[in-house]
């Protein structure tokens, strides 16, 4: 009777820590941001400035890192790059924070050292920085503030509150899945995989566009293309999504789109372990340098959007107080076409399919109120037959 | 045909940490130790070995690095062990508290010290340890099967299991070992050093729990945060599944891997999504027959009759 009193325990005990471990790494990586890849950088040989030479020691523009470094190839370096970029064309001081830890107290305090330092405008990366630049723009009313991925609220959500000062950017994710799906078909591939994260708003935009994408190019040039789906619960390689990536692999599929974080390291695993060779689409920013499997990445400019918003402060139409969203229009997504690895895609064709999207002549579906589940939403497709692996 | 190769590469994946950590386990509470920290030592053992790839990826590649890895999570592992043992043993606390203990202490301590080192908690590293076995390559099924694309560690894992066996059934220190997980006073008054048999069960667990860290990370992921998926747990799961006897954990442990592989893979694999069987009846299996089996064998498990209870040598 003890016995089986002490199975019964320790299956329970079993699966009680499984799943903390599971909501533990979720919530790590939504610490990691929604389908936002916190690269791991190797030591920086990308040669990241850290900061300009300032006379009085005061530095104008400032940027404030979320959990990564200054040279994490993701949120961080891209947002750093388009400050740099700005300031340098300009002549103008400037200088990166890093936190010493991930939460909001540490963020504000890191926000509050800048301010002193004599930040005029201060760049917060992530949507880590809701809450702080939420706090921050009433604690510092002189100081701007670009927010990237996210809108100023406060610890539990209930108030959205963004001043005249702060401008925040979110981007148009789906933008960025569809011309990724478009340059994979157009490339030539009929067997496409999306592999998601946790089915949160960014990533579904960004599996809604890719089918969306691939069903333009496939219509276009008279193909049949078939689209695995899945979305794997949490933004962690594991190795069921590393199974599952290599047996869609060995089922013939060509390229999967990791959209979600670590399960993007899932797989390029999967990918390299493959045979023949199987490719992956990164997210976020350009994951080329992650692993040779990554053929393009749907990204979003951090860079051009820094840049502008830095840009139209300094010309005096700062466009705070309201959220401010990039798209291609703007050049605000996009693929890194300098490091793709595509056989037959060209230069023209993406500039070809870009132009349309920004034009808007493309409008796409986006998913309905409480459903993840792209074949319910997206019911008019015809040469895209979509698996959707629960 | 292909998809039979898959899934029993994909099942190797899974089932070859499990083995290791479950035999590791059984070292442990056959002398008499509940070691439930093995979650905790996977992933200090993935940790500093995972660590070691990073730091030498650029002067260092293949099966040697790979070696040194094994050694420094074995180490780890025994290291980390070392706290367990001398909590339950020398200070006879209750096994399952120091165990969670190690539990909590070791992610927190992997993501602390990976933040020191490199300013970000995940650790990367470059997979350059697949194998191709000359001439058993080509062997028709079996060469892809086993010989293609293959790890050293799953060769490795096929040894410590032979080696366990014998360990455990064929010398006298297996025997020792055992008898103190049965009746550690009778051991004692055989002139058996309880302590120290206690000590060498912990040791080796943690030995076994490091390298199985290391073996589960590697090949499914290009970088290690701080992270196991709770298969250090699962690895419990199936030693008791097995009876804590090395044969049975083999069985329990690729009964899972092919549960496991099937679960995730049954998508990419053309007969099993044509049977449409949700995906959710093959991730419940093996547990729901986990539960079934243990209920009714509960009755005449094998269990070391004095796991978990500290030995003390004046208590009769």
């Amino acid at each position: 009777m003890k016995k089986r009193f002490l199975a019964l325990a320790l299956v329970a005990a079993m699966s009680v820590t499984s799943l903390a471990a599971c909501s533990s790494s979720s919530t790590d990586a939504t610490t990691a941001a929604a389908g936002e890849t916190e690269a791991a950088g190797e030591e920086a040989s990308t040669g990241v400035k850290t900061q300009s030479e300032s006379e009085d020691g005061k530095y104008e523009l400032a940027l404030v890192t979320d959990l990564g470094t200054i040279d994490d190839k993701a949120f961080n370096q891209g947002a750093w790059e388009g400050l740099v970029k700005y300031a340098e064309e300009n002549g103008i001081s400037h200088k990166y924070y890093q936190p010493q830890e991930g939460t909001t107290d540490s963020y504000l305090e890191t926000i509050g050292l800048a301010v002193e330092g004599g930040a005029k405008l201060v760049v917060c990366p992530g949507y880590l920085f809701e809450e702080p630049v939420y706090l921050a723009q009433d604690m510092y009313p002189d100081t701007y503030f670009i927010l990237l991925d996210g809108e100023p609220h406060n610890a539990d959500s209930s108030d959205y509150k963004t001043s005249d000062k702060v401008m925040p950017i979110l981007y148009q994710e789906d933008q960025a899945g569809y011309l990724a799906g478009y340059a994979a078909v157009k490339d030539g591939m009929t067997k496409l995989g999306f592999l998601g994260g946790m089915a949160v708003p960014a990533v579904v935009k960004f599996g809604y566009g890719y089918i969306q994408g691939a069903e333009a190019a496939a219509e276009e040039d008279g193909k049949n293309v078939e689209i695995m789906y899945n979305y794997t619960g949490q933004f962690a390689a594991t190795p069921e999504a590393q199974a599952m990536a290599a047996s869609w692999y060995q089922n013939g599929t060509e390229v999967i789109f990791s959209c979600g974080g670590a399960v993007g390291n899932s797989a390029m695993t999967a990918a390299e372990a493959a045979n023949p060779q199987g490719k992956v689409i990164g997210v976020d920013v350009d994951q080329s340098g992650e692993s040779e499997t990554v053929i393009t990445s749907a990204m979003k400019m951090l860079s051009n959007s820094v840049y502008d918003g830095i840009k139209a402060y300094y010309e005096g139409n700062f466009p705070g107080g309201e959220t401010t969203t990039f798209t291609a229009a703007n050049n605000g997504v996009g693929l890194p076409m300098e490091t793709s690895k595509f056989e037959n895609f060209t230069q023209e064709q993406y500039d070809e399919v870009f132009a349309k999207l920004a034009s808007g002549e493309v409008e796409l579906t986006s998913f309905s109120e409480g459903n993840i589940d792209p074949t319910k939403d997206l019911t008019n497709l015809t040469n895209v037959k979509v698996t959707y692996v629960e | 045909m292909q998809s039979l190769i898959f899934i029993v590469q994909q099942t190797i994946y899974f089932s070859i940490p499990l083995l290791i950590v479950a035999l590791g386990a059984m070292f442990a509470e056959r002398s008499g130790i509940i070691n439930i920290a093995m979650e905790g030592i996977m992933i200090m053992g993935a940790f500093t070995g995972i660590l070691f790839l990073n730091l030498t990826g650029n002067t260092m590649s293949g099966q040697l690095q790979l070696m040194i890895a094994i050694v420094i999570s074995v180490v780890t592992g025994m290291v980390f062990s070392l706290f367990h043992a001398y909590a339950s043993i020398n200070m006879k606390a209750d096994q399952t508290i120091s165990g969670t203990a190690l539990n909590m202490f070791a992610p927190a301590f992997a993501i602390f010290v990976a933040r020191v080192i490199q300013g970000v908690q995940q650790v990367q590293f470059t997979n350059t340890f697949r194998l191709d076995v000359p001439v058993l390559k080509d062997i028709p099924v079996i060469g892809p099967m086993f010989f293609q694309g293959a790890y050293i560690t799953t060769y490795l894992g096929v040894a410590i299991l032979v080696v366990s066996t014998i360990v455990l059934y064929r010398t006298r220190f297996g025997l020792r070992l055992r008898s103190c997980g049965e009746n550690p006073h009778a051991a004692d008054a055989a002139g058996i050093n309880v302590y120290k048999m206690q000590y060498a069960g912990t040791l080796i667990s943690g030995a076994l729990g490091g390298l199985g860290g290391l073996v589960f990370v590697v090949p499914t992921s290009v970088n290690f945060n701080a992270d196991v998926a709770g298969y250090g747990f699962l690895a419990i799961a199936v030693l008791i599944f097995g009876q804590w006897h090395p044969i049975k954990i083999l069985g329990a442990s690729f009964f899972f891997g092919v549960m496991k592989a099937i679960s995730a893979s049954y998508s990419g694999i053309p007969f099993l999504a044509g049977v449409g069987i949700p995906s959710y009846f093959y991730k419940m299996f093996p547990y729901i027959v986990t539960l079934i089996v243990l209920i009714f064998t509960s009755k005449n498990s094998q269990a070391p009759k004095a796991e978990g209870k500290p030995f003390d040598k004046g208590q009769r």
